[in-house]
């Protein structure tokens, strides 16, 4: 194959392992915004993407009043990270985008690596599903059950594994293989 | 290959931070409701005509379809009510504050919540004084703040000015039309 990085020109594999470094960072704040934002566990995230429009009611027949007193103490309560609709599709609209660039630039660095090609094909199709997984695990939380809040979980972790993996594997095709010009 | 540089340039700069806390809540209902020392939330769930007819007049429909209202009292005398309103913009929302006089009037405007990249906008807006020219609004009035404010502040600011602007018209819109007309 004539694109092959454990052969290709020390400035080509100066660039991935710089793309693959910055990404890694990214990925790194990318973990811990998550574990601000929404959590790693499906309650939290279904707390963040369900919200109260699972159990939102039709609109009253007239409009009604319901009171209840408050304490301070209740307006300092920590405040649950909730993306609504509208939220979400603007998250869906900017997000999926640059994880469609994010996969491709990943792929484009699989296809240089020494692999089985089912095994290429199998990590390029994981660094696609991940987001999908991701946003379908979303919305499905939102419209159908807080019970897909597993499938976000696992498109993020997949994701963070896929990019592991290419990681581990262009570094030490790249630069610590015997076979490596 | 220009347009993936191209198409990542994009989705970066319309890439949406996230939110932060301006000021605590606590902090805004202290400030809005000078004085108080007891609390009621008034959740006013609107009917389906009512949501339209609020949606019709400020283009917004509140989240779930209630309104929330914190009325706040001094032993028994009413020091006012306020609102917590959210605007979505491109940038992410903003949640902005709004507190009543007992008589009705805007006592005061906090910017509670704006997103990583609109806080330096918000503080520029507010440093230039934007909410204190909503002050004595009443509703009916449209806030017009951010057209107050545009000669002292940036292009940036006077965009979010003008989703402040957005917000306190909501809230306006609701407390004019809901806080006193239905009954608990």
């Amino acid at each position: 194959m004539l694109y092959d990085l454990r052969r290709a020109d020390v400035r080509i594999k100066w660039l991935v392992t710089g793309l693959l470094a910055t990404l890694g960072l990214s990925y790194l704040f990318g973990a811990v915004m998550v574990a601000l934002y929404a959590g790693f566990t499906p309650r939290s995230v279904a707390a963040t993407y369900a919200g109260p429009e699972m159990s939102m009611a039709m609109p009253p027949e007239t409009t009604v009043v319901v009171q209840r007193p408050m304490s301070m103490a209740d307006f300092a309560k920590r405040e649950v990270h909730t993306v609504d609709a509208k939220l979400l599709i603007q998250d869906t609209h900017v997000h999926v985008p640059m994880y469609g660039l994010i996969a491709a630039a990943l792929g484009v660095v699989v296809a240089g690596l020494s692999l089985p090609r089912r095994w290429a094909l199998g990590l390029i199709a994981l660094l696609f599903a991940a987001p999908w997984l991701d946003f379908a695990g979303m919305w499905l939380t939102k419209l159908a059950s807080p019970r897909f809040a597993i499938v976000t979980l696992a498109g993020g972790w997949a994701m963070g594994v896929a990019f592991l993996i290419v990681a581990t594997l262009a570094v030490h095709q790249m630069w610590l293989s015997r076979e490596r010009d | 290959m220009n347009f993936l540089i191209r198409a990542a340039v994009i989705a970066a700069l319309f890439h949406i931070t996230p939110v932060v806390v301006l000021v605590k809540r606590p902090d805004a209902v202290q400030a809005l409701l000078p004085g108080a020392d007891a609390y009621v939330a008034r959740e006013v769930h609107l009917s389906g005509t009512d949501a339209h007819r609020l949606h019709e007049a400020v283009d917004w429909s509140p989240e779930d379809g209630v309104l929330v209202f914190y009325a706040g009292s001094a032993g028994s005398t009413s020091v006012g009510a306020l609102e917590f309103v959210r605007v979505d913009t491109p940038h992410g929302p903003i949640e902005v504050a709004v507190g009543f006089t007992p008589q009705g009037t805007v006592r005061g405007v906090v910017a509670t919540k704006a997103t990583v990249e609109m806080k330096p906008w918000v503080l520029e807006a507010v440093a230039a004084g934007l909410t204190d020219h909503y002050r004595g609004l009443k509703p009916g009035d449209a806030p017009a703040a951010a057209a107050r404010i545009a000669s002292r502040v940036g292009n940036l600011a006077e965009y979010v000015a003008q989703e402040v602007d957005k917000g306190v018209a909501r809230a306006l819109a609701a407390y004019g039309a809901f806080y006193n007309h239905v009954r608990a």
